[in-house]
């Protein structure tokens, strides 16, 4: 492998291919590529913004600035991500599809580093439209937090599973004709663990002063079973 | 590389594309597959580049001093340039290169990515993205693609498409060099392509 890695792309010389790169080497390269083409285009985060704003107007006109019980601004809060995820985060195997890019990334790529890759991306995206959309929520709803530590947690460890979900059913959609409507409609039985942990986490971090929210167990616990599964299973999800 | 393949054939939305196809390939050489549109000529180059399943037969690769090679790995030796194998028009053509030979785990520098932009005739239009070039240049920006890490496989469906007569001869040139250490496969309909080898299949 090192003397695989060492060779040099040059024209003219025998080599006969590659042994292939590492996994993290090659989901890193995956990742590069896609965050640098999003950063270009900003075609997911267009999306996932538009979306998460959108809804976040609508939930403001439904509950009124200022007002509401912790109960329902977490149930909120998250519903507005969850939608704005789903909207979003397909993109990133739909435009591979779109632009014919599919089958020369499942060329140089082993199918769990593009898993990996492409769930970092979607992890990347869903932070950018956090940064914006939960500080316009607390400001708006008069949200107070008994524990802040908490509830950023919260809020990391739900972007890991639900990004991580959401990659993993998009991955297996990959091909599929209406792939967005599906993604939502497959990925809303799974992502309902994770929903509902960080929604009680979120509840706990509004209301329960130097709590810690047992949630962040289940949390951790379902974002590495499902990049694990998702790593191990990537050949068959992604192989046709 | 060797490429055996065995009663291959392929169903395509309730159609037979093709049915029964069996060759044994040996290279270093250039092997063409020809046959009228829609005789299935890229599902073959997929299914040799173990990105399609057949629903019947089998593929075999086997490569010298390594023995035979899973379809994963098999797809790590080979290059492959056709219509269906898009690249990322945000993207450069030195950052597309870049990507490939990262993926793959290859050493990169943008100097030997622009060699390779040099051959095909693209010079000093490597910085460029991708959405400003024309087809034939993106053609070009394909085929350095596909010879990234100089595969012992080497698969090019319809690589003449797009480009001008200079393109053209530059990529005869280069493909008979190839030839002369991989084992090349060219899918095309057009007769001066299909010359350029007088072994392969006809679909």
């Amino acid at each position: 492998m090192g003397h695989e890695r060492d060779r040099a792309v040059t024209p003219g010389s025998v080599a006969g291919g590659s042994n292939g790169g590492s996994l993290l080497g090659t989901a890193w390269a995956v990742f590069a590529k896609d965050v640098t083409t999003e950063l270009r285009s900003r075609y997911a985060v267009a999306a996932t913004a538009t979306f998460a704003l959108a809804a976040l107007a609508v939930v403001s006109f439904a509950v009124g600035p200022f007002g509401g019980r912790a109960e329902l601004l977490a149930a909120f809060l998250w519903t507005v991500i969850l939608f704005a995820a789903a909207a979003g985060l397909a993109q990133a195997f739909v435009r591979e599809a779109e632009r014919r890019t599919w089958l020369t990334l499942r060329l140089v790529a082993a199918p769990g580093a593009i898993l990996l890759g492409k769930w970092g991306v979607n992890l990347a995206v869903l932070a950018s439209i956090e940064v914006l959309v939960v500080p316009a929520f607390l400001v708006l709803f008069g949200v107070e937090f008994r524990s802040l530590p908490a509830f950023l947690a919260i809020l990391v460890l739900a972007n890991l599973g639900l990004s991580a979900a959401l990659t993993l059913v998009s991955a297996l959609l990959a091909q599929a004709r209406a792939h967005g409507a599906l993604v939502s409609a497959l990925a809303f039985p799974l992502v309902v663990p994770v929903l509902m942990a960080a929604i009680v986490g979120t509840r706990r971090a509004f209301t329960e002063p130097g709590a810690w929210p047992p949630e962040w167990r289940v949390l951790a616990a379902y974002a590495g079973v499902v990049v694990g599964i998702g790593v191990l299973l990537a050949e068959h999800v992604l192989d046709d | 590389m060797k490429i055996v393949a065995e009663g291959l054939g392929v169903r395509l939305s309730g159609r037979v594309v093709f049915a029964d196809v069996a060759f044994t390939w040996n290279g270093p050489g250039l092997f063409t597959v020809t046959g009228r549109n829609g005789a299935g000529k890229t599902t073959l180059l997929k299914v040799i580049a173990a990105l399609l399943r057949p629903g019947r037969g089998a593929v075999r690769w086997e490569l010298d001093g390594v023995g035979a090679l899973t379809p994963a790995a098999a797809r790590r030796r080979l290059g492959f340039a056709g219509p269906e194998l898009g690249l990322w028009e945000e993207l450069s053509a030195l950052e597309n290169l870049a990507f490939g030979a990262r993926a793959r785990g290859l050493a990169w520098s943008d100097a030997h990515g622009s060699a390779w932009l040099d051959r095909l005739g693209l010079g000093d239009r490597g910085g460029e993205r991708l959405a400003t070039y024309s087809s034939g240049m993106k053609q070009r920006v394909k085929l350095a693609f596909a010879m990234l890490g100089e595969p012992a496989l080497v698969l090019l469906d319809e690589p003449g498409s797009n480009l001008d007569d200079e393109g053209r001869v530059a990529v005869a040139m280069l493909v008979r060099e190839v030839a002369r250490r991989a084992l090349v496969v060219v899918a095309t309909n057009d007769p001066a392509e299909a010359a350029w080898g007088t072994n392969g299949i006809a679909l």
